[in-house]
């Protein structure tokens, strides 16, 4: 048994143990970049988040906690959450929603809750970053069993939103998006009758085709400005 | 009142090659081709201790400023918007932690208006210069001491 940990640097912010039960490993295989094991014929056979404890003081113990995944349809997250919200059905409506997401999901969390803010008016917000540690376990695709575990620290990010008030002192607190200062700003404009249009009722234009179609054009953006020089 | 699809179904005579429309699709794309070109974000105000963080400069360069800046002035603002989010909390969450828990922060989110161009590739055709919105999310990082 060896441990191969300690020849990793650590700016990567991962630290990698290998368990192997035949030890006929090349050590050398896992010298390499600890990031992309993929090359060295690893394959990814799960990750698991450790639970992190809610960093948000005083929750009401029936919040609704909505964890975002990187793959997770905002579409998918909004309609469960917002039924959950408006109490629909039998169940009693829920008055607090946690939005949480690690890695490459914390704009689709920031999103997600961006977009709730704007269908329901008049909620608070406190809003969380801390670092998660996440454990992935890869697998050799060719010498069989051979298992490397990586522990990965991720930027997270939980954001709560409510309809009762939170405490205001909090690192992170946002205040309801006041209406009023943002309709009398329109109503400033000469076309005042046009309002209504400019602010539809639903709050689609932050909708979700738009949203892929505003993911999609973001890789393409290097190539186009290219194209126009 | 130019609507910006008919100088478009008017040119389409011009052209004898059937235009690959997508069957039911509905977007209110036009058939003809178009350049987008993207608008720079609204500017923002700007203090001292303001950072706007991109995905174009290296992150230790924007790590160094953020701690360089943290010397002279009790709390920075880190501004972030889509993809840097995850740059901007990144850079947030090391000088915390560099700083031995002596840093706290608080974040605030947002949505910001986009707008994007839609250029007529062929300035022969007729087309309308188009605009179009879109939002994005934005995050805002207050890093600061904590008064004792």
């Amino acid at each position: 048994m060896f441990m191969p940990g300690r020849e990793l640097h650590d700016n990567t912010q991962s630290a990698c143990t290998a368990s192997i039960q035949p030890s006929k490993l090349n050590p050398t295989n896992l010298t390499g970049s600890p990031n992309k094991p993929m090359q060295e014929g690893f394959r990814k056979v799960c990750s698991t988040g450790e639970p992190i404890p809610c960093p948000i003081p005083g929750l009401a113990s029936e919040v609704l906690e909505m964890r975002v995944k990187e793959g997770s349809k905002i579409r998918n997250l909004l309609g469960f959450a917002m039924s959950r919200f408006q109490g629909d059905g039998d169940a009693a409506p829920t008055s607090q929603v946690l939005f949480s997401g690690t890695g490459r999901a914390v704009t689709k969390t920031i999103t997600c809750a961006e977009i709730m803010k704007r269908k329901v008016r008049g909620l608070h917000q406190v809003s969380k970053l801390q670092y998660r540690t996440v454990t992935e376990v890869w697998e050799s695709q060719e010498s069989g069993p051979v298992q490397m575990t990586i522990h990965r620290t991720l930027p997270s990010i939980c954001i709560l939103l409510s309809k009762e008030p939170l405490d205001q002192q909090e690192p992170g607190y946002q205040p309801p998006v006041e209406t009023l200062s943002e309709e009398s700003k329109w109503a400033d404009e000469p076309h005042g009758n046009r309002k209504p249009e400019k602010r539809p009722p639903s709050p689609c234009s932050h909708d979700l085709p738009s949203l892929k179609r505003a993911a999609l054009e973001q890789d393409s953006f290097g190539t186009s400005s290219k194209m126009l020089i | 009142m130019a609507e910006p699809r008919s100088p478009v179904s008017a040119s389409v005579p011009h052209n004898p090659m059937v235009l690959p429309t997508p069957e039911g699709s509905s977007l209110e794309m036009d058939p003809m081709e178009y350049t987008l070109r993207k608008r720079l974000p609204r500017k923002l105000p700007k203090r001292r201790n303001d950072v706007y963080v991109n995905m174009k400069t290296d992150f230790k360069a924007q790590l160094a400023r953020c701690q360089k800046l943290l010397d002279t002035h009790r709390e920075i603002c880190i501004h972030g918007l889509g993809l840097a989010i995850n740059r901007a909390i990144n850079i947030a969450l090391q000088l915390q932690t560099s700083s031995q828990g002596a840093l706290q922060l608080a974040a605030n989110t947002s949505t910001v208006e986009l707008i994007d161009d839609l250029e007529p590739e062929d300035p022969d055709e007729a087309g309308e210069p188009l605009t179009r919105t879109r939002n994005n999310s934005a995050i805002h990082i207050k890093v600061f001491y904590p008064n004792p």
